[in-house]
């Protein structure tokens, strides 16, 4: 072993009690090796400062099903990676392509595009927001919310420097970007089974919407001033 | 005695320390989450193999560090081909957990250790395994984990000593 070996083995418990007297009256004499000591006992706290939180915490809920379901898949730690990452490499006309799908499928599912009262209208093949949508999108602050249904939630500018919003609706959430015909819907997603009437953004952002609002955002989100400022230029 | 506990209950149990094991070998939550997922995956399919008596704790370490290694070493061999794929790593830190950015700030001076001075720490510094579980777990030698632990240890106290 050597002296530092020896050193880091007494800090740790490791050394046999005669070995770790005589290193203990080595180090009381040596400032620099008490100095030592101190600051790889605050690292070794530190680390349990971070991580323990961690084994205290509860299990995320696929964590707890892979407990309750062990015949269910056979899951492939490599290629559930890879599936992520393809996920997240997708570009952004890819998202748009899929989000504006999405949309068309909960159009035609859910909402009735020709009523004055649909949220979203679809102009020149693009659909933008209409009515109460319209309305929140330009009007509402995520920091002085309405009474309406649509909850404002981000507000950023994309790559092209455009302005965004997330929103949330009972049974919907997505994002809108303003152009000069007005909110065009660049994401639409229908809220998980059962969270209907209840889902909120403050209650978590859609995984999907979550991860299209992280491809299409250019710096930080606004705070409450810019948002304010942003509104008072008309969303320029 | 106690009536011994079912394997089940006993994994569920083990699950959360190895999750945060996982923590100190990944690079972002999302990845620990998968590679804790896949251990207990391999455990409940590969339970005929642990042997009742010795320690299930010890058991489950050595399959989720096992799986690392591979995991490592299939992205080693992929991001020749691949460009790392930043975004995902960027994208992946969103739970919860990393709200803390100190646990973000150390398990990225973690990542900037060799591969097998990190599991030594962790095991050691992190789980709190003595130097002769740890080198029974990994199947090395005693010095050679003492060894790989100062220069683990001394090379992550430079990185985050002076934040």
């Amino acid at each position: 072993m050597t002296t530092d070996e020896k050193f880091f083995a007494w800090l740790d418990g490791e050394l046999s009690e005669s070995e770790s007297a005589a290193m203990e009256r080595k180090v009381a004499a040596d400032p620099a090796l008490a100095c030592l000591a101190d600051e790889h006992r605050a690292l070794k706290a530190r680390l349990g400062r971070v991580f323990d939180p961690i084994a205290e915490a509860p299990l995320p809920q696929h964590l707890q099903a892979a407990l309750r379901e062990p015949e269910a898949e056979v899951v492939d730690f490599g290629a559930a990676q890879r599936r992520r990452a393809a996920r997240f490499s997708w570009s952004v006309p890819q998202w748009s392509a899929i989000a504006a799908t999405l949309a068309v499928g909960i159009l035609v599912g859910t909402m009735v595009p020709q009523r004055s009262t649909s949220p979203v209208a679809i102009e020149g093949g693009h659909v933008y927001a209409a009515a109460a949508l319209d309305q929140a999108l330009s009007a509402e602050l995520a920091s002085a919310p309405g009474k309406g249904d649509v909850r404002i939630g981000i507000t950023f500018r994309d790559q092209s420097g455009a302005i965004c919003r997330s929103f949330s609706q009972s049974a919907a959430s997505g994002l809108a970007c303003r152009d000069s015909k007005g909110w065009q819907v660049r994401g639409l997603f229908a809220a998980p089974e059962g969270q209907g009437g209840t889902y909120r953004m403050a209650a978590g952002m859609d995984p999907n919407l979550a991860t299209l609002v992280n491809l299409t955002m250019d710096g930080e989100a606004f705070d409450a001033a810019q948002e304010k400022a942003a509104k008072a230029r008309g969303w320029r | 005695m106690d009536q011994p506990l079912s394997f089940e209950s006993d994994l569920a149990a083990l699950l959360p320390r190895l999750r945060r094991f996982a923590h100190a070998l990944s690079r972002n939550s999302a990845d620990a989450d998968d590679l804790t997922q896949a251990t207990a995956e391999r455990a409940l399919r590969n339970r005929a193999q642990w042997e009742p008596g010795t320690r299930l704790d010890s058991w489950l370490y050595r399959i989720m560090r096992n799986l690392w290694i591979d995991t490592v070493r299939a992205r080693g061999r992929r991001d020749k081909v691949e460009a790392p794929a930043e975004l995902a790593e960027r994208l992946g830190e969103d739970s919860a957990i990393e709200a803390s950015i100190d646990l973000k700030r150390v398990m990225a001076a973690m990542q900037r250790l060799p591969e097998e001075q990190r599991e030594v720490v962790s095991l050691i510094l992190v789980e709190g395994f003595g130097y002769r579980e740890a080198a029974e777990l990994l199947e090395l030698p005693i010095g050679t984990v003492s060894s790989r632990l100062v220069r683990g240890r001394t090379a992550l106290l430079a990185m985050v000593g002076e934040q």
